[in-house]
Parts: structure tokens; sequence; C-alpha cells
């Protein structure tokens, strides 16, 4: 027992050693913090993120660093993971800021995340760029240091509404089926509105638990509703099995949107025949172009850049982290230093041209200027239905 | 008395960790705290009655929302911290009195299924709430280092309260009655041990100051959401506490939360992805090893003493 003893307070002291050892870090190099899931539940979507950020640190290290004023900085991205679990994010960027002492930091996944998270790097004034947080809720909170690179999600839901209905008049019927979080549950809301202002009747609107692994009774009540149009919010999990449970109950309307998951390669590849048709809307598409200025320039360039490192085409969540990066980076330049309050400035006043789509943050720090893209899945590819710029075929239904 | 001195001793270093000026290391502190107050509270159903609570996360989220709440409705700080606490023994006093007389497995269960009660409730709830949008509470306007202190200071205010409250209830009726039902209920009663009473109060000692940290825990973060304030592992981490430092002990669940949030730390930092499996692995080790607790060591010795001075005599 003694020697258990001895090996268990060696331990102890060795790990508390731990905490004091990692303080100081040379300022030769801009340093970004990086709180991720990579396990757990979302570690899925937290990958993705991190594919992101590496092919944008690699761009720019591989092109000599970020120019700042007479110095050219590499940069450096630190990952933690927080295992999705929201108190632990909050913890992994105070740690971040006064352990690693990174100079920005990127928001950990989702809305609520990145909300939850935001109070830290407000506090102590590091500028965020939030990579995959959408809800208007996000931002409501007067923060003056916390950007986004996703449009509110009404964005999504108003020209998705525009096309339905200016195509089919018959799609009268909507149901409701949104998973009980911050965005999958805001752009329901926010979808409730699109179809209220447009006459369609909300016959269903139902909230399932975040873990839910049986939507039948839902189901069930949507089949017994007759909708025209099937609504789902959730991630990607989710979504494949709520459309797996429709066609098993044999509800087939003439619409079914899904937000957000569709875009993804594994919703096509877990879905097969069944993903055909699901439509659904996303803040980037790789059939999108722009001429940017910043690292990647343009579209086309990202995408060959994208299937260069990873092979296949980039989703909105991949090309949204790597837009982060590039954004940070056009801010840094612009202000010439990488004193925090001065790239704070930068990027509130940032009105520029990105590969991503065009870059301007409102008052709140959530981008404005984005006009996403509608899509739908045909032939088993996401195919662009709206802006017409970059339409590559027709809405169908069912 | 040793104990009020090792208390107070104890509190008085821990007090001084603000001079040291590192806020991570503040935010680790606190979260010790916290851990005291919920491997403490537990220990008073858990540890003395042996009731095997899954309820802490339940009390600890019910605290955090009904200050989240009325602090949106304009209740000053503290008035709301004392209504949380209070809305977690109310709670535990109608619960308590409803699940209270199953044991073993199946007062386990539904102490669990009290948790996801409250979480259903609050998701179903959302112009109260905010359901699964979750809740903001007002920020405060402060330093950096002001936030941190004051919320470390808070948090060891409540875990002195929590620990000072332990050390009574130990030399008291109600302890002697709690350790009564745990070694046999039955005889308890017939030997005049209001069991149903004692019970129900040890319960809300479980409830009252995890309520309260859960009030102080939605205040430092500004914004909760109920998966992560009805989280199980709120639950179940009190339960490996007092067992790694001692079950129905005084200091145990202190030295319980220490080892917990260290191996938590040191894990978490040196497996960017495996940290999960490595912890278990960990927790495992110590339970097969060390089954009675850090604590049981140093009595092991006292009894090898005590049986040597007996047999001297």
């Amino acid at each position: 027992m003694t020697m258990t003893h001895k090996v268990f307070s060696a331990a102890l002291v060795a790990s508390l050693l731990a905490f004091g050892a990692s303080g100081a870090a040379a300022q030769d190099v801009i340093r970004i913090g990086a709180p991720l899931p990579l396990t757990g539940p979302l570690s899925p979507e937290g990958l993705k993120q991190q594919r992101g950020y590496d092919l944008w640190a690699e761009t720019v290290n591989a092109a000599g660093g970020i120019t700042v004023g007479d110095t050219t900085y590499p940069v450096e991205i630190v990952y933690v993971d927080y295992a999705s679990n929201t108190p632990r994010a909050v913890q992994t960027a105070e740690r971040l800021i006064t352990e690693d002492r990174v100079n920005f930091l990127f928001s950990p996944f989702g809305s609520g995340a990145a909300k939850a998270a935001s109070s830290v790097s407000e506090r102590y004034g590091i500028p965020t760029v939030a990579a995959t947080a959408s809800s208007a809720e996000v931002y409501d909170q007067g923060y003056q240091y916390l950007f986004g690179t996703f449009t509110p999600n009404d964005t999504l839901t108003e020209p998705l509404s525009d096309i339905v209905t200016s195509a089919n008049p018959d799609v009268k019927r909507v149901a409701i089926l949104a998973r009980n979080d911050l965005f999958p549950l805001a752009i329901a809301q926010e979808m409730e509105k699109s179809a209220q202002a447009r006459d369609l009747e909300v016959v269903m609107f139902e909230r399932y638990a975040i873990g839910t692994m049986d939507h039948s009774a839902a189901v069930t009540q949507m089949r017994a509703a007759q909708p025209d149009w099937v609504f789902a919010t959730g991630y990607i999990n989710d979504l494949i099995l709520i459309r797996r449970q429709l066609a098993d109950q044999g509800v087939d309307p003439a619409v079914i949107t899904m937000i957000a998951g569709p875009a993804y390669r594994e919703f096509i590849e877990a879905g097969g025949a069944l993903a055909e048709n699901v439509s659904s809307a996303a803040w980037w598409h790789p059939a999108v172009r722009y001429d940017g200025e910043d690292i990647f320039g343009t579209t086309e360039n990202f995408n060959a850049a994208w299937e260069a490192r990873y092979g296949g085409e980039a989703d909105y969540a991949e090309a949204s982290a790597a837009a982060a990066g590039a954004i940070l980076q056009l801010a840094i330049e612009k202000a010439g230093t990488i004193e925090p309050s001065a790239v704070r400035d930068a990027l509130a006043s940032l009105d520029v041209e990105t590969f991503y789509g065009h870059v301007r943050f409102g008052e709140t720090g959530q981008i404005t200027s984005l006009e996403p893209p509608v899509f739908q899945i045909q032939n088993s590819r996401p195919t662009v239905v709206f802006p017409e710029a970059i339409k590559q075929a027709d809405f169908l239904f069912r | 008395m040793k104990n009020w001195l090792i208390l107070l001793a104890g509190t008085g270093v821990l007090a001084l960790l603000p001079l040291l000026g590192d806020n991570y290391l503040m935010r680790l502190a606190t979260m010790v705290a916290m851990y005291v107050i919920l491997a403490q509270s537990w220990n008073f159903i858990g540890g003395l009655a042996g009731y095997p609570s899954f309820a802490t996360a339940g009390f600890f989220g019910l605290g955090a929302y009904t200050s989240a709440v009325l602090q949106g409705m304009g209740v000053p700080l503290f008035a709301s911290w004392g209504a949380g606490g209070l809305a977690a023994v109310i709670f535990s006093a109608l619960v308590g009195g409803a699940i209270l007389h199953l044991r073993g497995h199946y007062f386990a269960i539904a102490s669990l299924v009290t948790v996801e009660v409250l979480r259903e409730i609050v998701n179903t709830t959302p112009d109260i709430t905010g359901g699964g949008m979750g809740l903001n509470l007002p920020i405060m306007r402060m330093t950096v280092a002001e936030h941190a202190t004051f919320f470390f200071y808070s948090m060891l205010a409540v875990a002195f309260a929590c620990m000072a409250c332990a050390i009574v209830v130990h030399k008291s009726k109600l302890g002697f009655a709690l350790r009564c039902i745990q070694q046999n209920e039955d005889a308890a009663n017939i030997l005049g041990v209001n069991a149903y009473l004692y019970k129900t109060i040890g319960f809300g000692f479980s409830a009252v100051f995890a309520g309260i940290a859960g009030a102080i825990y939605a205040s430092w973060v500004h914004y909760i959401e109920p998966p992560d304030v009805f989280d199980v592992l709120i639950s179940v981490k009190p339960l490996v506490m007092v067992l790694l430092g001692g079950l129905g002990t005084i200091f145990g669940p202190v030295i319980g939360a220490f080892i917990l949030l260290t191996f938590e730390e040191f894990v978490w930092r040196t497996f960017l992805t495996v940290h999960a499996a490595a912890l278990g692995v960990i927790i495992v080790a110590l339970v097969l090893f060390l089954p009675n607790g850090v604590l049981s060591l140093t009595r092991e010795k006292l009894g090898l003493r005590r049986r040597a001075a007996g047999e001297k005599r």
C-alpha cells in the first residue's frame, strides 16, 4: 500500500507541476487557439473545421507567413479537444488564452458552444472568429470581439421558401421537426416565420431531444398531418435517421428540406437513393464563383487547393473554417499589427471580397454580405438551384 | 476540533491563491471548490445514509436555472443564488418524499429519472427558460482578474459552508441516524429512528449546496443550456470523487475532488483524443486498488496501531 501511495503522490505532484510549466511562448509566431469537438457526438463536425483551418495554415506557411508591418510571422494553430462538452469548451478557451498565450481564437463548433465560449474571449479582449455559428442569438450580447462567418438563419429559409412557393403553388402544408438545440431550433423558427409570411399552413411543429434515437412517434404524427413540405433540422446523424424513418413510414411529401447535413458527402453516402431530391441551403457551395483578395484568391483556386490536399470538394463548414482563417489574416494585414484591439477594429471595418464571398460584418459582428445558395441532391450530387448566377438545375418536386 | 482546524487551515491556504494571479489556475481552483461541494453534497445521502443518489445534476441544474430566470427578472445576484439553493431543497423534499422509500438500484434509477424530468421540463418551457436555445445571464462588467477572484471566493465560501455543515452533521444526531440507516434501516426503525424523516433531511442537505453551486456556475459562465447543467456526468462525478476519497468520511470528498480534477486536467493535456478512455482506465485502476478510497490508507494504519495497542493490554 505504501508503494501505491508513493506512486500516487508522485503522480499528483507531477501533474500539478505540469500546470505551471507551459507558460511562456515566444512571440515570433502568430498562435491561434482552436477548441474543437474532436471526440464525442460532434466529432464529424469538429474534424471538418480542423481540415479547413489546417489548409489555411499550411497555405499561409507555404507562402512564408503573414506579413505584419516589416515582419513576417508563420501561423500556428493550437488544437484542444473539448469532447463535444460545452462547459469544457469554455474552459478550453480560457486555457488557450491564459496558458498557451494565443493571439486569436477560433470559436468552438456550433451556435451554443460558440456563444458560451465567447464570454471568455470577450473578457480577455481576444478577437474571435466563429466559423460555424449562424443564429442571431449568438451575437445578441453586445460583444465587441466576436465575429461570425455565417449569415443569420433567415437568409437560408427566405430564398428556399421563395423557390418552393413560386415553382409549385400546390405546396400548402408545412411540417417542421426540429432538434431542441440552439441552431436547429432557431432555424426551424425562422422557417415557421417564412412559411407564415407566404400563407403556408404550418400543420406541425415538433421538437425532438438531443440524442433522440427514434423519431417514429413524430413521423407518425407527421403522416397524419399530411404535409406537402417536410422541414427537418438537426445535425447529420439526426437527419439521416429522420430521412430513413420518413421512408419507412411512407411519408413522401413533394418537398423534403433538411438543414444542416445534405451538403455533406456523408449524408449522400449514407442516404443513398433516399438522399435524392432532398433540398437544403448552406452558406457556401463549391459552385459559387468569387474573385477574392485573400490568400486563396478565387473560389476555383480554393477548390483546387482543397482537391490537392484532401481530394474531393469542400463543403460549406470546411470552407467556412478556411475562410475564418483567411479573413483573420486579411484583418491582421490591414491592422499592420497583431495587437488584439487593433485587429478587432480591422475585422469590424472589413469590406472585402474573398473566395468564400463578400465579407462585411454587421453591428453585432455577424457577417451580413453573403448570399447563401440553395441546393438539392440530384443524381447523388448537391446541385445549386439558387441564386440564378450560379444555378446548375431547376428545383425538382416529387 | 481537529476537523475544524484542518478545514480552516485548508480554506485559509486556498484563499491565498489569487495572489498568484494566474487566472486559469483560479478557474481550476473554482472547479475544485465546485467539485468539493458536489461530492460532499452527495456524501450526505450516498456516503452516510447509503442511498446511491444520481439526482445531483438535477439539483445543480435546478439551482442554475432558478437563479438564471430570477436574475433575468431583475433579482439581485446573491438573492438569486439563495433562491437556487432553496428551489433545490424544496424539490428534494417533494421528490425525496416520493422516492426515498425505494432502496438500492431502484432508488438509483428513480433519482436518475428526476434529472431527466427536470431537463425535459426546461426543454419544453422555452418562454421561461429559453428551452433548447439556452439562457443568457446578465454580463458583469468587471476585469478578468476581478471576475476570476469573485467567483473563486464565492465558490470557496459555499464549499466551506458545505464542509462545516458536514462536520456538524457527522457529530450530530442526524449523522448518527443516517449511519444507522446505512447499516440496517429496518433495525434503525425498530429502535425508534425515524428513518423516513432523517433520509429526507439528508436528501435536503445533498440538494441545497448543489443548488447554490449550480446558481454560481450559471453566473460564472453567463450562458446555460439544458444539456450542460443537467449533464449526467454531474451526477456521476461526485460518486467517483467520494469513492476515490473515502465513503462517508468528512475529508474524503475533498481529496477525491482534488484527485479527479488533477487527473482530468493531466490526462486531457497529455492525450489529445483518447483522454476519455485514459481517464476511465485510471478511475478503474484506482477503484480496484483502493476500493475504500485514499483515506483508507491512513485509517488502515490507525487500525493497525489500535490493534497492536490492544494486544499489549
